[in-house]
């Protein structure tokens, strides 16, 4: 009996901590219900009491928030492309094999993760625009933050195979399929549920980018949701019922994802993160 | 020429095909930036010499210019103050959480999931909430302090140099809360629970149980969680571009952000090169503590 009731005190501190944690989120969903001159009222009102719905189409439409969620789709897909057709088999083959060949290997890969963005920006913008490649900013976006991400994709990938037992392609090798063969059609198989998790992850980063896409992509057409929000909240200030329904319309999408992949995500950054 | 292809497809040739693709290429984007990054630091960048490969050396004039610019050392404070509080305040309250989350009522993995949810917002979108919060005259913030007698008239968060840099911090600790408290919850699990039993047979309070056991075992994902934190701190852009942009008048500037300013908002490519080789030696110093507390963990 005492038990209960200390479990319940728990539970009861818990959701008094989640829900304090969780109100900015709730805040910037209340705001985008308010009316122009409600969300100056003093005090504030914590609950709608005629709640504004429309707001989400028109900053849509005026806002033109089609073009830029198109823009940060192809961003973070291209991104998440390069990234796993690069990272899967080095992923693979750093699980794969213990010598110092692969710790030499990992510790690049772990060095390179740790780059800052905002400090890796001068020298790649630099770097981009003597080979070109800056004619093509969403492109050279995407190469950018592929690169980024990169790293911490392996990572969790590399862990992600360890779990794959070896046995297992040794049985294809012995059965007469090729290397590459058990590779694909053993190890790639058993480990998808990891990559696809991953890739998600670097999905989700990537959907959220700025600096490098506010620092390579100057034509407006080609900016992604980050960079329009980021205009949007310049110069006024004022607006924050339409700035929050665009913070909201831009960032739900990946709240459901998240929620649907909940576990995976957990699982998978807590086992990659620490090893 | 057969033999080289089958390798590829069934041997060795495969494996390193594998790796050497990926390494190549984060080389060319990682590693060879890095260094073009210290080599500009060493030259002479404008304008008109960006797009030319062969730009004129001056040694170290950009690093004596830089620490002679007035404004340098007050920023290098600031983020070593934003870094250290930000640090505090995000283990603190992380580990705190984890520890309440493990003692495993019911609910507490669904709860403890839902503090993932800042880890998977777009950082601009973080900052523009906070700005809104944070707000001098209307944010609710403000409103929150005041009603519970804290404070009696409105601190301006935003535009407040005595303030300014403090709103990012506040907005920054809330962002990293959720990785401390996750990577400290898989430490915790770790630690076998006859551990705690034989302690708690033995007369030891909670207190104790905490001071002997959670906190020796908890040694090395202590430095990995806080060594990390430190990269990611550094890391930090989007919250100083939505909050403040480093303003008024670079009170909330860190060097991140500021080196990001001097190459895109001056133009100053060569002392934005300049400020970043620095910062990025302390990023690499905290990787290679991060790197080394978990290595045994990396070869197993």
């Amino acid at each position: 009996m005492r038990h209960t009731l200390r479990e319940r005190l728990m539970l009861a501190a818990a959701l008094v901590l989640t829900t304090v944690y969780l109100f900015p989120l709730y805040w910037m969903y209340i705001t985008t219900l308010k009316s122009g001159s409600a969300i100056f009222a003093s005090p504030p009102a914590f609950w709608p009491t005629d709640p504004q719905w429309q707001i989400y189409g028109h900053v849509w439409h005026s806002r033109n928030m089609g073009r830029y969620i198109l823009n940060s789709l192809v961003i973070a897909s291209g991104a998440v492309a390069i990234v796993s057709v690069l990272g899967v088999g080095c992923a693979y083959v750093l699980a794969r094999y213990r010598n110092i060949w692969v710790d030499a290997g990992l510790f690049l890969v772990l060095m390179l993760q740790v780059l800052p963005a905002s400090l890796m920006i001068t020298p790649i913008f630099v770097g981009f625009s003597q080979v070109g490649l800056l004619h093509y900013p969403r492109l050279a976006v995407i190469i950018a933050i592929a690169a980024k991400g990169m790293p911490f994709f392996i990572v969790l990938v590399r862990a992600t195979f360890m779990n794959v037992p070896r046995e297992l392609e040794e049985a294809a090798l012995v059965d007469g399929d090729s290397r590459s063969g058990a590779f694909f059609r053993i190890a790639l198989p058993l480990a998808r549920k990891g990559i696809l998790v991953s890739g998600m992850l670097i999905f989700m980063q990537a959907f959220g980018e700025f600096v490098y896409s506010r620092s390579m992509i100057q034509r407006v057409e080609l900016q992604p949701a980050s960079v329009g929000l980021y205009s949007f909240m310049a110069p006024n200030a004022n607006e924050w019922n339409s700035i929050m329904a665009y913070a909201a319309i831009y960032m739900t999408p990946l709240l459901a994802v998240f929620v649907l992949l909940q576990r995976g995500i957990v699982s998978g950054l807590t086992s990659g993160a620490l090893k | 020429m057969k033999g080289r292809w089958s390798s590829i497809v069934d041997g060795k040739g495969f494996d390193i095909a594998l790796v050497a693709l990926p390494l190549t290429f984060l080389l060319a984007l990682s590693g060879v930036p890095l260094i073009y990054n210290v080599l500009m630091s060493l030259q002479q960048v404008d304008l008109f010499s960006l797009g030319t490969f062969w730009r004129p050396y001056v040694g170290f004039k950009n690093y004596s210019e830089l620490f002679a610019q007035q404004e340098t050392w007050p920023i290098l404070a600031n983020t070593a103050i934003f870094v250290a509080a930000s640090i505090v305040g995000q283990f603190l309250i992380g580990f705190g959480l984890a520890l309440m989350f493990s003692t495993n009522f019911p609910g507490a993995s669904w709860l403890r999931g839902l503090f993932l949810v800042s880890w998977v917002m777009p950082g601009l979108v973080v900052g523009a909430i906070w700005s809104w919060i944070l707000s001098g005259d209307f944010g609710v913030l403000n409103y929150l302090l005041r009603e519970s007698g804290l404070i009696n008239g409105n601190i301006f968060w935003r535009s407040d140099p005595n303030y300014s840099l403090l709103g990012v911090i506040i907005a920054n600790i809330w962002l990293g809360i959720s990785f401390n408290m996750i990577l400290l919850s898989v430490g915790l699990s770790a630690i076998p629970a006859d551990l705690y039993e034989a302690a708690e047979l033995d007369g030891a309070n909670a207190w104790q149980r905490f001071w002997t056991i959670t906190l020796p075992m908890m040694r090395s994902s202590i430095g990995a969680v806080i060594a990390l934190g430190i990269i990611l701190t550094l890391q930090q852009f989007d919250l100083f571009a939505a909050i403040t942009s480093g303003g008024p008048n670079d009170s909330s500037n860190v060097a991140q952000y500021w080196a990001w300013e001097l190459s895109f908002r001056q133009y100053d490519f060569a002392k934005g090169a300049t400020i970043s080789v620095i910062m990025i030696v302390f990023v690499m110093v905290a990787a290679f503590v991060y790197v080394r507390s978990t290595r045994h963990e990396i070869r197993g």
